[in-house]
């Protein structure tokens, strides 16, 4: 059965469709706009696997707070935040089978692989389908060479709507400021929103005058056809009307963006506009893929000169090129806290109604059976997760569970996710979140 | 997925003037009765002495139920299951008369059709998995008398592209697909569905048929190449799944329509060039040594294309190889695309739309950039995502029927077979006027059906829908509980089993082209096409003894060998006083599996239609053997291992699933839903066996319709989840007993011994034939059926009986039926 949510969801489901149909764009803006509070998560998924070596403070064994202990050098940027940070260790996937990646199933709690299409909806997806409505439900960026970035400016390895149906990330920073920010841009992207706009306004007048003549019990089917073309483009109206309000949030188009020297001149690029999709309230879900899910992935900027899988292959405890890789992600994050930080939001800003999960598509290492999944979360959701403190779990609740708490954290009563009671049988020891890191 | 209701049916009857006595009832029209009157009487005759207010049946009261409205709705959907499926009233009381349960049956769907138009409609009549709710009696037995036929047709409609024919429609736009060899008849070839990657995925790949070089392993390749998935959803556990209520395009789809259109005319234009740098272009590898320096895995730098043009050379090349193109040329371009994309060609306000369009982008981003833009608008284009068949031409017959023509005829044949655009002969006879009526019809299908050039793979399709059998590489299995069954667990069982589909299409196909008893032969038949894999899946668990006894025979092997390598050095060493010996050879590491006895694939060379290279070195290969199964261990496509894994689940066997599957694909019985109080689960027993736990179904309240499903599907217990045959399990004999019970045939009904015993009854049986045209009609009707299908089902059924089990008969005579042909407005 159909019902506004489950269309404006299916519309979400895509590179860029991703507008709501007649929402008053005013009130689908989150706080800043109308001094509304909002919850919104961020999902920061690095490949190639997460050792916890690199995020456990030395000698911390069991669960306990950071205060008054230091964090390890690759995630050091954090250290003035280690107040929000909550470090858990002792998650499993095992079920995910993640070696190489897990792909979907990071996200899905599922069986992933190379290839292999998602068999359900992933949690980011579910999440934007839980928190207010916004003009974008839900926004993937995706980093990673910048061949691939330019060739594949779009790929989906990780998030997915439903079986079968994955949802792609964005690329290629100019085609997405093009999305989000073509009205307000001036020169080339201004001249290719305007000659995309007038042929998505053509394509529509198309397609609703081979309506017209449809007998009554197809013409509902097609109206949905028509109707996506009539969000795509009042996407526009919409935007235009708070421009005033968006032209304070959109980054400015510089040589990053259109002579990049490095891939992380792009990656740094779409962190921005990620960000400035999150503060100027457009969406309030953010999928950020470093690696885009697979097992490649480059990031010469930093002095990494190593790229791709090798990178998978050496240890990451230790070892300069992780520490800088990781260290460039903490302070991707820093970025993400600093900027929701200033946005004020009810009694506080943005950061006090976000939750970061920072986390890998691979579980603790490339070649893992998925026993121990490290995560990192950054904010309390409106007080909901446990901060400043360490977690050491037994490795018999799956990254499910976690999934689960977020989801009841963000207003859903869900005992599960994506699993069913035959599989927790085996894969988890309980049901409902993982309350050890609820407050 | 989405379906709306389709209500044509309804609409037929308010579209025409009646045809009938007063006393006559045409089943399938709106019952203008009250509930008062005809429908509580009715209740109160057959329902509620059980289901009444004191100690009801099932805890299911009926007397006060009232009419339907929102607040009962789930009881009445309950309602108008059980006594369609003629469930309720139990067999051992008084049953209404088929009339009258007909009627009770319209009215109750008119009734939940009123109360849901706002949420939707009543949409379990339109449900494929309820399509055997109509009695089989109803369509091949005697009619009752009062009941009225009327000449069928089906509504009008638009079919939503499927996600198979829009990825092969595009394929053809940049990929060449070798021509057909009729020596090599498996394999791929063009007009043959871009089948899905070594990991179950519908990809089109771009290029990878001038890929001559790249930098690391399999996955290196498969993450530097260019590749677009299925951009237009479906659902996975398919059965029939094309019917054209079911889906629309939402606006994500219809937004990556756009950006591959961009990706697609790019490639048509400029080839790898699109994709690659000039230098990546070379024959010799060895001459750009020195821009392939460093770690390129996984980059689309990492590739080496052949200077070789494979790609088809269109007018978009034409055009855009033009610094000053003139209207003309992009007249042809847009033209091309269209007909391309759409299958027809362009009428004039058609062309000039999107000619305007390019114009248009042209001016604003240039020639090159505003191009492409503009032409890839034509793949969004309702007609490229949609196939009409709204019948706008044409009169209405005395009945309010019209007959399909031109275009949407030819169109409506070509898509029964096809997923390209019309051969050159269905093409000018649309365009010459001869698509206009039956004979026309039956001149091209016959024409299409003798032409193994002309490929079909909608056939493909059909079978693919309708046995299921490539579901088992998506079925997530547990890792240890493969290795018990006696299989490779991890990646190697996917695998296989995307493989297995592959193979499992072939050998349809080699039973279909014989064209004799097709459907028997494709239950009983003991040829397997089979990979080296196989060995091991069509084989047959060991029992401890014989383990034992493979474990014991290596060791004597082994020493056996070392002994002889023993006696060779001691003569070397004879041979070569004072001599250091060679270092021994190191033995070929033999990989037994102890725990299975394989069985020899061999036979025939076959090819299955396999990928493009998706995965490098390791992508799929086409090369098989047409091998036969062991004899007495397997009979048929049911016992293959893409079946049997296609129902099974993480740990076990699916028995229910596979019960379920024979009783609604072979004996054409119905399943009501699952009550939403029955907790679906059985118990978690390890040291019991499936049907052991199985017991859970056995309680009354469930066993009613588990007694459909359970005694079909336990027979299969022969196998275990990976789909090799057992003798025990859990160490006892396993039980393989089953049942058929109430089919519909007497002659059927009563117990098996095993699966053997209850393909070989199923499969000589007229019922399960008639049902087997039940499901082609479905599937190629895109609709189910209804009552007044009775004689389209009755003709095509002996079209395909008189003439030893011809599908091309069968085909033949629902392709000129009315309900293929005549549409209703």
């Amino acid at each position: 059965m159909l019902n506004r949510r489950k269309i404006l969801h299916g519309m979400a489901a895509g590179a860029g469709a991703v507008m709501t149909a007649a929402l008053d764009p005013r009130k689908a803006m989150a706080a800043p706009e109308t001094g509304r509070t909002t919850k919104r998560v961020i999902f920061f998924m690095q490949n190639q696997g997460f050792d916890p070596k690199t995020c456990i403070p030395k000698g911390m064994t069991s669960s306990g707070s950071l205060a008054n202990v230091t964090l390890p050098e690759p995630i050091s940027p954090l250290e003035s935040y280690k107040d929000r940070l909550h470090i858990i260790n002792g998650i499993h996937g095992t079920h995910t089978t993640p070696s190489h990646s897990a792909f979907f199933g990071a996200l899905g709690g599922y069986r992933g692989g190379d290839g292999v299409p998602p068999s359900g909806s992933t949690i980011d997806y579910e999440l934007s389908k839980v928190l207010p409505e916004t003009l974008m439900p839900h926004l993937c960026i995706g980093m990673d060479s910048i061949e691939n970035m330019t060739t594949k400016p779009t790929v989906a390895n990780l998030s997915a709507s439903g079986a079968g149906q994955p949802i792609f990330m964005h690329s290629n920073p100019n085609h997405l400021y093009q999305m989000l920010y073509g009205g307000i841009a001036t020169g080339e992207i201004r001249k290719q929103h305007e000659a995309k706009s007038n042929l998505l306004a053509q394509v529509e007048k198309l397609a609703n005058a081979k309506g017209q003549s449809l007998p009554d019990h197809t013409a509902q089917r097609y109206s949905q056809f028509v109707q996506g073309f009539r969000d795509t483009n009042g996407l526009q109206d919409r935007l235009s009307k708070v421009s005033g309000h968006l032209r304070k949030f959109a980054p400015v188009v510089d040589e990053r963006y259109t002579r990049p020297q490095f891939e992380t001149d792009w990656h740094d690029a779409l962190l921005e506009l990620g960000i400035s999709a999150l503060t100027s309230g457009i969406t309030n879900t953010l999928t950020i893929g470093s690696g885009r899910g697979e097992i490649f992935g480059a990031w010469k900027g930093i002095g990494v000169e190593k790229q791709g899988h090798d990178l998978g292959h050496i240890k990451q405890a230790d070892n300069p090129i992780w520490i800088k890789i990781r260290q460039y992600n903490s302070r991707m994050l820093v970025k993400i806290m600093e900027a929701l930080d200033s946005i004020p939001e009810g009694s506080g800003s943005m950061m006090d109604h976000t939750l970061i999960v920072y986390t890998s598509n691979n579980a603790d290492s490339q070649h893992t059976s998925g026993a121990n999944w490290p995560v990192m979360l950054l904010g309390n959701f409106d007080g909901a997760f446990k901060t400043g403190c360490f977690t050491q779990l037994d490795g018999k609740r799956p990254i499910n569970a976690l999934y689960t708490a977020i989801l009841r954290a963000a207003g859903s009563s869900v005992d599960r996710f994506n699993m069913d009671e035959k599989l927790a049988k085996k894969f988890d020891r309980d049901s409902g979140p993982i309350k050890e890191i609820l407050t | 997925m989405i379906r709306m209701p389709v209500r044509w049916f309804a609409l037929f009857f308010l579209g025409c003037v009646p045809l009938v006595n007063a006393d006559q009832y045409i089943p399938g029209q709106p019952l203008k009765k009250d509930f008062a009157k005809f429908a509580e009487p009715f209740l109160t005759r057959h329902c509620t002495a059980c289901h009444g207010s004191d100690d009801p049946a099932g805890g299911l009261s009926l007397h006060d139920i009232g009419k339907v409205q929102d607040v009962n709705v789930g009881i009445w959907k309950s309602i108008w299951a059980q006594v369609t499926l003629r469930e309720m009233p139990p067999q051992d009381a008084n049953q209404p008369q088929v009339l009258e349960r007909i009627q009770f049956s319209d009215w109750v769907v008119g009734e939940l059709g009123r109360v849901l138009e706002s949420k939707g409609g009543f949409l379990e009549p339109e449900d494929p998995n309820k399509a055997n709710f109509l009695d089989h009696a109803l369509l091949f037995g005697d009619l009752p008398a009062g009941v009225k036929l009327i000449p069928t047709s089906s509504p009008t409609r638009i079919w939503r592209v499927t996600r198979e024919e829009h990825i092969t429609r595009l394929n053809e736009l940049i990929n060449k697909e070798p021509d057909y060899d009729p020596a090599k008849p498996g394999l791929r070839t063009q007009g043959d569905v871009v089948p899905t990657n070594h990991g179950g995925e519908l990809k089109m790949y771009f290029g990878t048929d001038r890929i001559i070089q790249w930098q690391g392993g399999t996955v290196a390749y498969a993450t530097a190449v260019k590749s677009v998935p299925a951009i237009l959803s479906s659902s996975r556990k398919h059965g029939l799944e094309n019917y054209p209520a079911f889906y629309t395009v939402n606006s994500a789809e219809a937004t990556q329509i756009i950006s591959v259109a961009n990706d697609v005319l790019r490639y048509m234009a400029d080839g790898p060039l699109s994709i690659a740098k000039p230098y990546q272009i070379t024959d010799d590898p060895n001459s750009i040594k020195d821009k392939m320096v460093g770690d390129l895995r996984g980059l689309p730098t990492s590739l080496v294309y052949s200077t070789q043009i494979r790609r088809p050379i269109t007018p978009v090349f034409d055009l855009l190889e033009l610094e000053n193109p003139t209207e003309q040329h992009q007249r042809r371009a847009v033209e091309f695309m269209f007909e391309a994309l759409t299958f027809r060609s362009p009428r004039l306000h058609e062309s000039d739309a999107y000619l305007q369009l390019v114009k248009e982008s042209v001016e604003k981003l240039g020639n090159k950039d505003g191009t492409i833009l503009g032409l890839s608008a034509i793949f969004l284009d309702r007609d490229a995502v949609f196939r009409p068949e709204l019948a706008e031409a044409g009169e209405t017959d005395r009945y309010g029927r019209v007959l399909l023509q031109d275009w949407e005829l030819g169109l409506a044949i070509n898509h029964a077979f096809s997923y390209i655009k019309p051969d050159p002969v269905l093409r000018e006879a649309i365009v010459s006027g001869n698509m206009r009526n039956r004979e026309d019809v039956r001149r091209e299908v016959e024409r299409i059906l003798g032409d193994a050039t002309i490929r079909k793979p909608r056939i493909l399709q059909f079978f693919r829908d309708y046995f299921d059998y490539d579901l088992g590489g998506y079925i997530c299995k547990d890792s240890r509980a493969l290795t018990s069954a006696g299989v490779a667990g991890g990646n190697a069982h996917y695998r296989a089993m995307f493989d297995a589909t592959a193979s499992t299409e072939r050998l349809i196909e080699i039973i279909v082209a014989k064209d004799q008893q097709v459907l028997r032969e494709l239950l009983t038949t003991d040829l397997a096409v089979a990979t080296k894999a196989d060995s091991v899946y069509l084989g047959k668990v060991n029992t401890p003894k014989e383990r034992q006894k493979s474990i014991e025979a290596e060791k004597q092997y082994q020493q056996t060998l070392a002994d002889k390598i023993a006696a060779e050095l001691e003569a070397w060493k004879k041979a070569n006083p004072g001599k250091e010996p060679p270092k021994p050879k190191k033995q070929p590491n033999r990989n037994i599996n102890h725990n299975v006895t394989q069985v020899v694939i061999d036979g025939e060379k076959e090819y299955a239609r396999v990928s493009r290279r998706s995965f490098g070195a390791g992508s799929m290969k086409p090369e098989r053997t047409l091998t036969r199964t062991s004899n007495g261990q397997r009979l048929g496509l049911l016992t293959h291992p893409a079946w049997l894994v296609s129902h099974s689940d993480a740990m076990d066997n699916h028995a229910i699933l596979r019960g379920r599957w024979i009783q609604e694909r072979l004996i054409g019985g119905g399943i009501p839903d699952v009550p939403i109080t029955v907790d679906a689960m059985l118990p978690d027993e390890p040291q019991n066996t499936l049907r052991e736990r199985m017991r859970v179904t056995r309680e009354s309240y469930c066993w009613n319709c588990h007694r459909k499903m359970d005694p079909l599907g336990l027979p299969f217990e022969m196998f275990n989840h990976a789909g090799l045959y057992r003798e025990l399990e859990l160490d006892q004999v396993v039980d393989t007993s089953g049942e058929i019970i109430d089919s519909g045939d007497p002659s059927l009904d009563g117990n098996v011994a095993n699966a053997i015993e209850l393909i070989n009854k199923l499969a000589n049986s007229e019922r399960v034939e008639q049902v087997f045209i039940r499901h082609a009609f479905r599937f190629w009707m895109g609709r189910n059926e209804t009552i007044h299908d009775g004689p389209v089902l009755q003709d095509a059924y002996s079209a395909y009986k008189e003439n030893g089990g011809s599908m091309k008969e069968m085909l033949i005579s629902l392709l000129t039926s009315d309900a293929f042909i005549y549409r209703q407005r």
